[in-house]
């Protein structure tokens, strides 16, 4: 166990910089993840901290070492695999020992600890499998079991379940998160899958293009995204996004108006021009208006397309009289997602009012994608000056 | 070690080979040309003598060297040396190459089929290749010996032989060949039955749909497809046919009969005057004719690709 | 042996029929007209017929030969007596297990420097990113077409320390007729197919075993030799059969650079020349001398075709 920290760590390869001034600084025993799209330096930071590659500049610390210029075997960390990674030519208790064997431990205390973590991960009895003898899921444990069974300070998984079926991706995540209550090591775990991070995780580090956006708790990350970037990258079905300006306490966009308390932004004046995000689950029927923090004022618009889900249905709004979104990608689709209870009576092409909870809208900068405001009235409002001491942390969030 | 970067790990893992490859290949390379431009050292020590620019070149071209040893070719020493050299192993490389190609196709075809006993039908055509090419040379001496070999009488009472066919220079061209052509028709058919088994097999299903017969499908399909991998087949047979040496002296035949590139550095480095330069100058020669043909040969893969597009 | 007896079920069946019959005749004429696979089969078979026997026949005369009592200049295709003797004297007359030895030793000696040497140059091309690895393959390339002739004389002379070696140093010992004036320039000039052939097996390795292998506990090297070598165990024995079969067929090194004593580490190539030249009337040793010397050789093929036949094809079309 041991706390794992980054300072400015840079990696460029040619003219590429794969992760940019990356800082962070993980508790003992926490369980972070890095999360983001692909290309973003989420496994190029890993593999810094892995030793499997040198950053450029910078440094990184494992417990009270500098390990920078380590090698990977002498870091005191374990890794888990994409894709598994086990040694096909050697079999399950060759695989878990391999790390022993290297580090020549007495034969007895092997056996002990290869049963151990065979125990951990319940492989029992499969100890003389080839790896080609076994699925998916039990290669999975394996791959593991080598990792747990060094006893490293810290853990780190590379999209350890992103090569198996939906199913089994689901009911190892469970396992992972039961494993670390059992075990208590930092684990750093890498995902491009924003539900698996938000699940697992005591805190998401969320990256894009090299950059740290922000790092704080799942929850934090969901309700207060330090950016633009965060606010559409985490939650599925994603944001809502909306191009508003400021005029005399409303926020207008092209198809509505919503009235807002302008001192939550004081910085803004008449005619600026800002980002709004609402997230589908923070727009209700005006039936259901009772439900929402701070209820807007109803806009009038008409159903297009209906998703039912089971537990939900999303509803694609349309301005009144428009023709439909059409089959614009959905990043430029118009119109509003709303997401509404199964048993809601309602059908496609359908004109309805809606309501959106003004204490769950968020406003970004225009330029930097900054966030200005989680909630636009006065006391469900977190102002921006806030965030920075409150929940995100001791790097509070990482903002270019 | 652990600390390089990719790009320096790779250096320093590619080192120990280049090291090799430097001190044996590409030094040697340039260190022969240098020699070439040095007078010859008639009292040997393997010393050189003044330098003398391209004096060596011309000597070699024009036969002014008194030293050089005569061949068989032309006792008469009005053909220059060289250009009797450069004649017969170009003529050797056409026939051989040619040869090889046709047979290694028939084998590379056979190869490819799947029948009972294939294995040990590919071991026999591998074999021949395996085998050391002194023992070649020994096994085909021995066939051609006169009084003796199986073939030499035959071939005397059709009267293609002459009554001393080791030292003959048409006798000792023939045996040379089809011994060179006997070994190495099997590496020939493992490269071209590389391109064979390149080629996608749903093209002939294809065929066969649209009614082709065997001939056509050779002639639409395998041909023209495996014709880039057989250019290299030839590219690395003819590379190989213009160094030829170790047949022609395990045969018995020898240099003095059957003088090819190679033998001419040989006999002019170890024949009875040790001349350096001209044998530097000789053997910077044969560099420059093989890079004449690969350049050529490049050329015609390079369009044949282009042909092809992208694979 | 029966080609494509699959598709063609009934083309052996007429060539087991010897019969003259005319009838049979026409049938067989109409049937290949009408289906001219069958002829194409058949004559598939004829000419595999052919080929295989020029293949063997040099190599049964051989036989035949080395059965032949000396002094017997008349060769009967099927020997009249079965005397091995011959396989006997070719040891007492000369040391020519000794010659033996020493071409083994040369071939096993360059197998292990190439593959060693080859490992590492082929591990970098097939599984690193580096500046300038287009130029240093086709700079591989251009070696294997190097001919050994031209680089004769500079390496004779550097081995004989009449030169300084690569210009800066003589040899502190004299290495001509020794070893290592045979190995090292074989070495060089078998290295380039070795490469080719790891680097092709050593690309296929999955991402994230030598990063495994290394979390584990290995160094770099050590990730390199005990995961990335032993599953590309397969391309490894490739390399090393074609290293070796190449190295003990070489002629132009093992005749130029040694001397003809076995006992100064001459090759096969002086053993069989010394029956040549020196046993003119004895052919049957010269032909038993020769037939024991290709034992390893076909020994290796025979267990190692499918190696073989898969590791120059790869190798090849890698180019």
């Amino acid at each position: 166990m041991a706390r794992v920290k980054l300072t400015d760590v840079t990696k460029e390869y040619g003219d590429v910089t794969a992760v940019n001034n990356m800082n962070l600084d993980l508790k003992d025993g926490e369980f972070i993840t890095l999360v983001g799209p692909s290309g973003c330096g989420k496994s190029t930071t890993l593999e810094t901290v892995a030793g499997l590659t040198k950053p450029t500049s910078g440094t990184i610390e494992i417990g009270d070492r500098e390990v920078t210029n380590l090698p990977p075997k002498d870091r005191g960390i374990a890794m888990v695999f994409q894709n598994i990674a086990l040694f096909p030519h050697m079999d399950v208790y060759d695989n878990i020992s391999f790390g022993l064997r290297l580090r020549d431990f007495p034969q007895e205390e092997m056996d002990e600890r290869v049963d151990e973590a065979a125990r951990v991960v319940q492989l029992q009895g499969m100890l003389d499998r080839m790896p080609s003898e076994m699925s998916g899921g039990q290669r999975q444990r394996v791959a593991i079991a080598r990792a747990i069974v060094r006893e490293p300070e810290v853990f780190l998984m590379d999209e350890p379940l992103a090569n198996l079926d939906a199913k089994l991706r689901v009911n190892m995540r469970t396992e992972l998160q039961r494993l670390h209550k059992q075990l208590d090591t930092t684990i750093i775990y890498v995902t491009h899958n924003q539900a698996e991070a938000m699940t697992m995780s005591d805190r998401i580090s969320v990256l894009n293009k090299g950059e740290l956006q922000q790092i704080a708790p799942p929850l934090v990350c969901y309700n207060e995204p330090a950016n633009r970037f965060v606010a559409g990258f985490i939650g599925s079905p994603s944001m809502n996004f909306a191009r508003a300006t400021i005029n005399d306490g409303q926020l207008d966009t092209d198809d509505y108006s919503v009235d807002f308390d302008a001192t939550v932004v004081e910085e803004l004046e008449d005619g600026d021009d800002v980002e709004m995000g609402v997230r589908p689950e923070d727009l209700y029927l005006a039936d259901n208006r009772e439900e929402a923090h701070d209820p807007s004022q109803p806009l009038g618009v008409e159903t297009d397309v209906l998703e039912p889900m089971g537990d939900q249905i999303f509803v694609y709004l349309k301005p009144v009289g428009e023709s439909g979104s059409g089959m614009g990608d959905v990043e430029e689709r118009q119109g509003l997602l709303m997401s509404v209870d199964p048993d809601t009576d309602i059908v496609e092409e359908q004109s309805i009012e809606v309501v959106i909870d003004r204490a769950r809208i968020h406003l970004f900068d225009m330029q930097t994608g900054d966030a200005l405001s989680h909630g636009v009235v006065r006391e469900a409002a977190t102002a921006e000056a806030d965030d920075g001491e409150a929940e995100a942390g001791d790097d509070g969030a990482q903002v270019s | 070690m652990e600390n390089l970067s990719e790009q320096a790990y790779a250096y320093l893992l590619l080192a120990p080979a280049f090291a090799l490859l430097v001190v044996i290949a590409f030094w040697p390379l340039f260190e022969a040309l240098r020699m070439s431009f040095f007078a010859d050292d008639v009292l040997g020590g393997g010393k050189l003598g003044e330098f003398t620019g391209l004096t060596n070149y011309v000597q070699l071209l024009t036969n002014n060297n008194a030293l050089a040893p005569a061949t068989f070719l032309d006792p008469s020493f009005e053909v220059p040396i060289l250009q009797q050299a450069l004649f017969m192993t170009l003529l050797f490389a056409i026939i051989t190459v040619v040869g090889e190609t046709l047979l290694g196709f028939a084998y590379a075809m056979l190869m490819k089929k799947d029948f009972r006993g294939r294995r040990w039908v590919r071991v026999l055509i591998i074999l021949p290749w395996s085998i050391p090419i002194v023992i070649q040379g020994m096994i085909f001496f021995l066939m051609f010996r006169p009084g003796f070999g199986l073939l030499t009488e035959p071939l005397q009472q059709l009267g293609i032989f002459s009554s001393i066919p080791l030292n003959t220079t048409f006798d000792g061209f023939v045996i040379v060949t089809v011994t060179d052509i006997w070994k190495t028709s099997a590496f020939m058919a493992l490269l071209i039955l590389a391109g064979l088994e390149s080629v996608n097999q749903d093209l002939y299903e294809v065929a066969d749909v649209m009614g082709a017969s065997t001939w056509q499908r050779f002639r639409y399909i395998t041909f023209p497809l495996v014709f880039p991998a057989l250019m290299v087949a030839m590219l690395f047979r003819t590379m190989g046919a213009l160094r030829v040496y170790g047949v022609i002296e395990s045969t018995s035949v020898g240099c003095t009969t059957l003088p090819s590139m190679t033998c001419l550095v040989t006999q002019l480095m170890f024949g009875s005057s040790a001349l350096y330069g001209s044998a530097a100058a000789a053997s910077v020669l044969i560099a420059v004719v093989v890079g004449l043909f690969i350049s050529v040969y490049l050329v015609f893969i390079r369009r044949s690709d282009q042909e092809l597009g992208p694979a | 042996m029966s080609i494509d007896a699959q598709d063609h079920p009934d083309s052996e069946t007429y060539d087991e029929d010897e019969d003259e019959d005319r009838t049979r005749i026409q049938q067989w004429a109409r049937d290949w007209i009408e289906h001219p696979n069958k002829a194409y089969a058949v004559m598939g078979v004829f000419g595999a017929g052919v080929l295989l026997t020029t293949t063997l026949f040099p190599l049964y005369w051989l036989f035949a030969v080395a059965m032949t009592p000396p002094g017997q200049s008349d060769i009967p295709l099927i020997p009249a007596t079965f005397d091995f003797s011959a396989f006997i004297v070719i040891f007492q007359r000369i040391p020519f297990a000794r010659y033996m030895f020493n071409s083994l030793f040369y071939a096993v000696s360059v197998t292990l420097i190439v593959l060693v040497v080859g490992s590492l140059a082929g591990y970098a091309f097939g599984r690193l990113r580096f500046k300038g690895k287009k130029v240093l393959l086709f700079s591989l390339l251009l070696i294997s077409f190097f001919p050994p002739a031209t680089l004769f004389l500079p390496l004779f002379q550097a081995f004989n320390q009449q030169i300084k070696m690569l210009g800066l140093f003589t040899l502190p010992v004299e290495i001509y007729q020794t070893p290592a004036a045979v190995i090292t320039p074989i070495s060089a000039f078998a290295m380039p197919l070795a490469i080719f052939i790891l680097t092709t097996f050593y690309s296929q390795i999955p991402d994230g075993l030598e990063d495994a292998a290394r979390i584990e506990g290995t160094t770099r090297l050590g990730a390199l030799f005990r995961v990335v070598v032993p599953l590309s165990a397969p391309g490894v024995a490739t390399a090393g059969i074609l290293t070796f079969i190449t190295t003990y067929v070489e002629f132009f090194f093992s005749f130029l650079m040694t001397g003809d004593q076995a006992s100064e580490w001459a090759p096969i190539v002086n053993g069989v020349l010394a029956f040549q030249t020196r046993y003119t009337v004895r052919y049957d040793l010269q032909a038993a001398a020769s037939l024991v010397a290709i034992i390893p050789v076909a020994i290796l093929v025979v267990v190692a075709q499918e190696k073989i036949i898969s590791g120059l094809t790869q190798g090849a079309l890698k180019e």
